[in-house]
């Protein structure tokens, strides 16, 4: 029944053809990245020597990097899913359709669409493969035959990417209430104790302080503890702080506002830290990594050089991972910003009404559009340099050693993240025109 | 000098294969309330966004006399009508249509920064209008933490604090219970016409209507009928 309603609603809604093709290109732009980095991996995987065990762990911590946007990136196709058919949902409820019938509905929809995206993303991949085949890693290209993927995880792809999309869609709906009278969201207050601050502060004085004294470990496995901790420790610390360093930056925002714009961004962030946390926190992780990363093969590429042991293997090594930083930053940027054009397009629906009174008062549509475009810049610009600072502090002694011996390669890292920045802004860029559709009635 | 604030002529609009106006001619005098009612799809709301240059009709004129003279609203392009909603006139919808993050002050403050002026100076005005409507001490609550009288009050202040000439409403008191659509009524009139203003009114409630100084009815997209509330016809 459900499949055969889902069916029905299917017709072109009032938010226009864009409200149903940016979700399709978010899978499709989303599948291809996974598929193009599986493919990569693939190749890491068929190598047996020494040091093919450190690219296959850097393979599988780039996709659990771009899996964590897609999560987020299912959730918001589903809130736009139940905002586009918002009228039809609440008629159905009015006729007698239960909450959880209306749910799997707008489910089902956010499965479709993932499901249309992935296939699409399937081809797009296929067609790039000559290009990621050029790819070198070990000073050699990946080759197109080196990237192919097999068949069966062509065809399984589409149906994990709709399963996921499924997955986080149920989740992201229980933000949601369809009524009979209406589908609105439900708003969460944001509270975060200091106490859970000064948690915070402590573990990344932790992590500086294990990362201070990482070179007293003997062992590997007591070095890679040591890694390990002072690396998840933090990204928790990321998740936690996260929140609360938007909404207080967002206070100041709102006090200091000068212009309708400021104002109504600053506001529309505090409404719900945790909203904008969750549209752009993908970038913290990645940001994190980025220099985390980029700090340690920038000052061990410099002291093997120095140091006259520059043999080529270990060379190839870090360049490789040099590379492999940039593709997953771009990659995760790449992710946000579909997670973003998503999310922006059901937010002007969710708010269609409001915006469309706005116009009738006179405020201009770029008014309206500058409010947006900074609600979502500024917590994005927020996390990605916070992130990328504690990253510098917990590895201050280092980080302040490569900026001396290996400049390039923190600079090449803050202008891959400048790019970044400039691709979640093309996503948000893409939802213009369902806003200019909703102010105008 | 003509006692006319809006003069229009000839309004037509359709929606497709629905004739929302046809026809219509209606002069509205400064400093009158005006009613407009009629039953749903009768255009009533069509002419007040018509009247307001928010739609621009398929055919027929408006003109709005300001201060400078006859502005001729139907030939403004979108532009220039924005900005004399934004500066010349007020609205109030049904619903409010408050921004929900935004406290009362800044939603009323919100017109004037609009308008260029600084935030200090616009939030000082929308005190001083929300004082007027009864919120003083509501300042800066959030819209929903008001009550439905109360957040329409601010919708009321939003439109007033600008010194709009023309206040439009449509269906103000809809989503209010008797008593506070009594009040609201009372607060819109006496911010408006009291002041010297014009007060365009769409709504289904006699109450309001009887309330103001002319009704017009409309029935398929036509005026029907014209009355002063308390006088026979």
């Amino acid at each position: 029944m459900i499949a055969r309603v889902a069916w029905l609603l299917a017709r072109p809604g009032s938010a226009g053809a864009a409200a149903s093709v940016l979700p399709v290109v978010a899978f499709a732009v989303v599948t291809a990245l996974l598929l193009t980095v599986a493919g990569g991996a693939r190749t890491f995987f068929t190598w047996t020597d020494d040091t093919s065990m450190i690219y296959q762990l850097l393979a599988v911590i780039a996709l659990v990097l771009l899996v964590v946007p897609l999560v987020s990136l299912g959730g918001a196709a589903a809130r736009l899913s139940a905002r586009r058919r918002d009228d039809r949902l609440a008629t159905l409820r009015l006729l007698g359709a239960t909450p959880g019938a209306v749910r799997a509905l707008a489910v089902v929809e956010a499965a479709a669409f993932a499901l249309a995206g992935a296939v699409l993303g399937v081809l797009a991949y296929l067609a790039a493969v000559p290009l990621i085949g050029l790819i070198p890693f070990r000073g050699e290209p990946l080759t197109a035959a080196g990237v192919l993927l097999p068949w069966w995880v062509l065809v399984g792809a589409p149906i994990a990417v709709a399963a996921l999309a499924a997955v986080s869609a149920v989740l992201g709906l229980r933000q949601m209430v369809i009524s009979p009278l209406g589908v609105r969201t439900r708003q969460e207050a944001p509270r975060l104790h200091w106490i859970r601050v000064v948690g915070a502060v402590g573990v990344v004085a932790f992590a500086y302080a294990l990362m201070s004294v990482i070179g007293v470990a003997q062992v590997a496995l007591v070095l890679i503890t040591m890694l390990a901790v002072a690396f998840g420790g933090t990204l928790a610390v990321l998740n936690l702080l996260g929140p609360w360093v938007i909404r207080l930056r967002a206070s100041g925002q709102a006090r200091r506002a000068k212009t309708p714009a400021r104002l109504l961004a600053a506001r529309s962030v505090l409404e719900s830290p945790k909203a904008a946390w969750r549209q752009v926190g993908g970038v913290a992780m990645t940001s994190f990594m980025a220099v985390f990363a980029g700090v340690g093969v920038g000052l061990l590429g410099s002291a093997a050089v120095d140091g006259g042991n520059a043999d080529p293997e270990s060379a190839m090594l870090l360049a490789d991972v040099r590379t492999g930083i940039l593709i997953t930053v771009v990659g995760s940027f790449l992710m946000v910003a579909c997670s973003v054009g998503v999310g922006q397009a059901a937010a002007i629906l969710d708010r269609a009404d409001l915006y469309r009174s706005l116009e009738m008062l006179g405020m201009p549509v770029a008014t309206m559009e500058a409010a947006r475009r900074r609600a979502v810049m500024s917590p994005l610009r927020v996390t990605a340099v916070g992130s990328a600072v504690i990253a510098a502090i917990v590895m201050l002694p280092l980080t302040g050693i490569t900026l001396i011996v290996a400049p390039l390669s923190l600079a090449v890292i803050a202008v891959v993240l400048a790019a970044g920045i400039g691709i979640v802004w093309l996503g948000l860029a893409a939802t213009k025109p369902v806003l200019h559709r909703v102010a105008a009635g | 000098m003509s006692s006319f604030v809006i003069e229009a002529a000839g309004l037509s609009k359709s929606f497709g294969t629905a004739h929302a106006l046809a026809g219509v001619d209606l002069q509205v005098r400064t400093g009158e309330s005006l009613a407009i009612m009629g039953a749903s799809g009768s255009g009533k709301t069509t002419l007040l966004h018509c009247l307001a240059g928010i739609t621009r009709p398929d055919s027929g004129t408006v003109g709005f006399r300001s201060g400078i003279g006859l502005v001729p609203v139907t030939e403004l392009g979108e532009r220039e009508r924005s900005r004399l909603r934004r500066e010349a006139f007020g609205f109030v919808f049904q619903q409010g249509l408050l921004i929900p993050e935004l406290t009362a002050v800044e939603n009323v403050a919100l017109a004037l920064m609009l308008n260029g002026m600084p935030r200090a100076t616009a939030e000082q005005h929308a005190r001083g209008w929300l004082a007027a409507l009864g919120l003083a001490g509501l300042e800066e609550r959030r819209i929903g933490q008001l009550s439905g009288g109360q957040a329409q009050r601010v919708a009321i202040a939003r439109a007033q604090v600008t010194g709009a000439t023309v206040v439009f409403a449509d269906e103000p008191t809809g989503a209010l219970d008797s008593q506070t659509s009594a009040d609201v009524m009372g607060a819109l009139l006496h911010s408006t016409t009291g002041q010297g203003r014009t007060l365009v009114v769409v709504t289904h409630d006699p109450d309001v209507a009887a309330q103001c100084s002319r009704v017009v009815e409309m029935r398929d997209g036509r005026i029907v009928g014209e009355r002063v509330p308390g006088v026979s016809a």
